[in-house]
């Protein structure tokens, strides 16, 4: 994995929340306890100087890993978040399309509406996925979640979306240009607290993680930051490997997407 | 490491993706499901698998055989990082095209040797886009050798060709370099190829290389910082901005455009209070007295070097739609209402100006906007941040332009 430039990301990432909060009235971002939207929220308490100036949703569906909980009642408490926990249903067969699908996308739908956010942070990365890397800055949704993009906005010069170019919300997207490694370069440099699911325990790690149901972690030694970073600086295999998602069918996510999953 | 972005240009099926799913591959620089993933993808459309489709995530584009929105690929080479830029070659998907291009330090442009390929409207309209969006050095690589046996003189009228018009249009002779390749036959992609002995060069590889050592970058020590807006902080209401040429200080003077003369009294920098921030960096600040009005879009500039506003703008202008009803400029954060008189045409496939004052769809023209506001501007040439927009009619995307 190609080692970006920590300062350009940094700048980056902050211009682009400094820009959804000027251009935006509501606006929220999504928090699932992992490293990339952990990380989002260290950056936005360097772009408002110490605070996180919007609510964190977490969408619950109640099989999250235990560790996970821990990780949120802990980060909540120490940096002050104005956290809202959404529940979701959840049925013991569901996974993957159903699940990630139907599920989240419906009870964050509910939510958006109740409180009129008009603006979503999602700590999305490009080269997680190629449908991924497709995406904008700021992405527009209509208002029922539908992301067209086969028809997406020309998106240059600082230019994002403003309120005349949507009917719905935007997604806000400013971890797009950081890979792992950088992720994890930057928990290194700056303290970040991160969940412990991602360290080796009995020769097994999650690298991405998602519900019980469908995140399966990987044979990897890694017990802290700098095996992680020494890790993914030599491998060859892929980040969601073992995210259920991902790999059911080639086009599954890119359906995912266009219906409203982050 | 700074990574080298570079927008990969040319006609649609002149090869962009497979060259860049070939670069990949080369320098492995792609994981292992994304290659099986492509194959199966290919099996499932009963198709020969094709280094393009490691790339094209779409269903459709896979399908169809063309990149519809940018892709990005990330390779490393000796001691330098390139992202690729990977643009639809496709008319009708040009704003994609421009999306993508206008974060790229430089652009590689793939065309044709083959004798039924060649240069194309496309080709011309692709780099004239590139200068207008500000990029300065091109990479022109000749594909498809292998079709023609590796002959010294296609290549070379092809070279002469496009070496008049890029000069035509304002590139600069050093910023051109011309590379004859197969990326079918994997001839000078990433070796320099034995097959073309006439050739002294290096390979497409190399020759990007180069240009990542060698990026000159112009230095620019005026003090312009561009305002976002107000923010509330726990430490009460700052301005934020972010700083796009030379060094902004905490306690120096500065001019407001438009405005007035203020004291810079606290500067943070990283969330941190700090003494200096420099190009590229988003700062917050506080004034040593109170600045009324609206923020957004107004220019902070060193003491005695304020930038002017005006109300009026000579621009270049391509333009993505046949005609404009309601034409608006979106320019540093702003929107703004503007009158739109041609004063001529300009051919982006011969960079000749033309008297008709029309617009042409895909075409440009030298105009002038008689705008809704004082902004404040400088030239393109100047301050490249400062000098460019993107055109709207009404709030569709019509164009983009830039300062004179």
């Amino acid at each position: 994995m190609i080692k970006q430039d920590l300062n350009e990301l940094e700048e980056r990432s902050i211009f682009i929340m400094r820009e959804a909060k000027s251009k935006f009235k509501n606006v929220a971002a999504l928090w699932s306890m992992g490293k990339d939207s952990t990380t989002m929220l260290a950056l936005a308490r360097k772009a408002f100087l110490g605070k996180v100036p919007f609510p964190v949703i977490h969408i619950d569906n109640s099989i999250d890993f235990p560790e996970t909980y821990a990780f949120r009642e802990y980060l909540t408490k120490k940096w002050n978040l104005d956290l809202i926990v959404v529940k979701s249903e959840i049925k013991p067969e569901m996974s993957g399309f159903s699940c990630c699908g139907a599920n989240k996308t419906v009870a964050l739908k509910k939510l958006m509406k109740e409180r009129g956010f008009d603006a979503l942070i999602v700590s999305i990365r490009r080269d997680e996925h190629g449908i991924r890397a497709k995406e904008r800055y700021v992405s527009p949704r209509d208002v029922n979640f539908k992301w067209d993009y086969k028809n997406q906005r020309a998106e240059l010069w600082d230019d994002y979306a403003s309120k005349s170019d949507i009917k719905g919300h935007v997604r806000v997207h400013p971890l797009l240009d950081w890979n792992e490694l950088s992720v994890w370069e930057y928990i290194k440099k700056e303290k970040i607290p991160i969940n412990p699911l991602y360290y080796s325990r009995n020769g097994n790690r999650y690298r991405s993680l998602g519900c019980t149901h469908c995140s399966s972690p990987h044979k990897s030694n890694a017990k802290n930051i700098n095996d992680i970073i020494n890790e993914l600086e030599t491998t060859r295999s892929e980040e969601r490997a073992g995210r259920e998602q991902d790999k059911e069918k080639s086009y599954v996510m890119a359906k995912l997407r266009s219906l409203g999953y982050m | 490491m700074l990574i080298n972005k570079i927008t990969l240009l040319g006609h649609k099926d002149h090869g962009k993706s497979t060259l860049l799913g070939s670069l990949l591959m080369a320098t492995k620089s792609v994981t292992e499901q994304r290659i099986e993933e492509a194959k199966k993808a290919s099996k499932q459309l009963h198709r020969q698998f094709e280094p393009g489709y490691i790339l094209d995530s779409f269903a459709e584009e896979r399908e169809n055989e063309m990149t519809i929105d940018t892709t990005r690929a990330q390779i490393k080479y000796k001691d330098a990082a390139f992202e690729f830029i990977d643009v639809p070659g496709h008319e009708e998907l040009i704003k994609n095209m421009i999306s993508g291009a206008s974060y790229a330090n430089f652009a590689v442009l793939l065309i044709s040797a083959k004798s039924d390929e060649g240069i194309r409207d496309q080709t011309k309209r692709h780099l004239f886009l590139a200068k207008l969006l500000g990029i300065q050095k091109v990479i022109i690589a000749v594909n498809k050798m292998d079709t023609i046996d590796y002959d010294k003189k296609e290549f070379s009228r092809i070279s002469k060709e496009l070496s008049a018009f890029l000069g035509k249009i304002g590139f600069s002779e050093s910023g051109i370099y011309f590379v004859p390749m197969s990326a079918y036959a994997n001839e000078n992609l990433v070796k320099k190829s034995g097959k073309m002995g006439w050739y002294k060069g290096g390979s497409l590889l190399e020759t990007m290389y180069s240009f990542a050592k060698n990026p000159g970058l112009k230095s620019d020590n005026k003090l312009r910082v561009v305002l976002q807006g107000r923010m509330e902080s726990e430490s009460g209401e700052k301005i934020v901005g972010k700083v796009i040429s030379g060094t902004l200080k905490s306690g120096i003077k500065v001019n407001v455009v438009p405005g007035a003369a203020y004291t810079v009294k606290e500067l943070f920098v990283k969330g941190k209070k700090s003494n200096s921030a420099r190009r590229g960096e988003n700062i917050a600040i506080t004034l040593n007295k109170k600045l009324s009005g609206e923020v957004r879009g107004r220019v902070l500039c060193g003491s005695g070097d304020a930038i002017k506003a005006s109300d009026s703008l000579n621009a270049l202008v391509f333009f993505t739609t046949k005609s404009i009803k309601r034409p608006r400029i979106r320019f540093n954060g702003l929107e703004v209402n503007a009158d739109m008189t041609i004063e001529n045409s300009v051919s982006v496939v011969t960079g000749e100006i033309k008297s008709e004052r029309k617009i042409t769809e895909l075409g440009a023209a030298n105009v002038r906007l008689k705008l809704g506001d004082k902004i404040p501007s400088e030239s393109f040439d100047e301050t490249p941040e400062l000098g460019r927009f993107v055109l709207y009619d009404g709030n569709d995307f019509a164009g983009i332009g830039t300062v004179k």
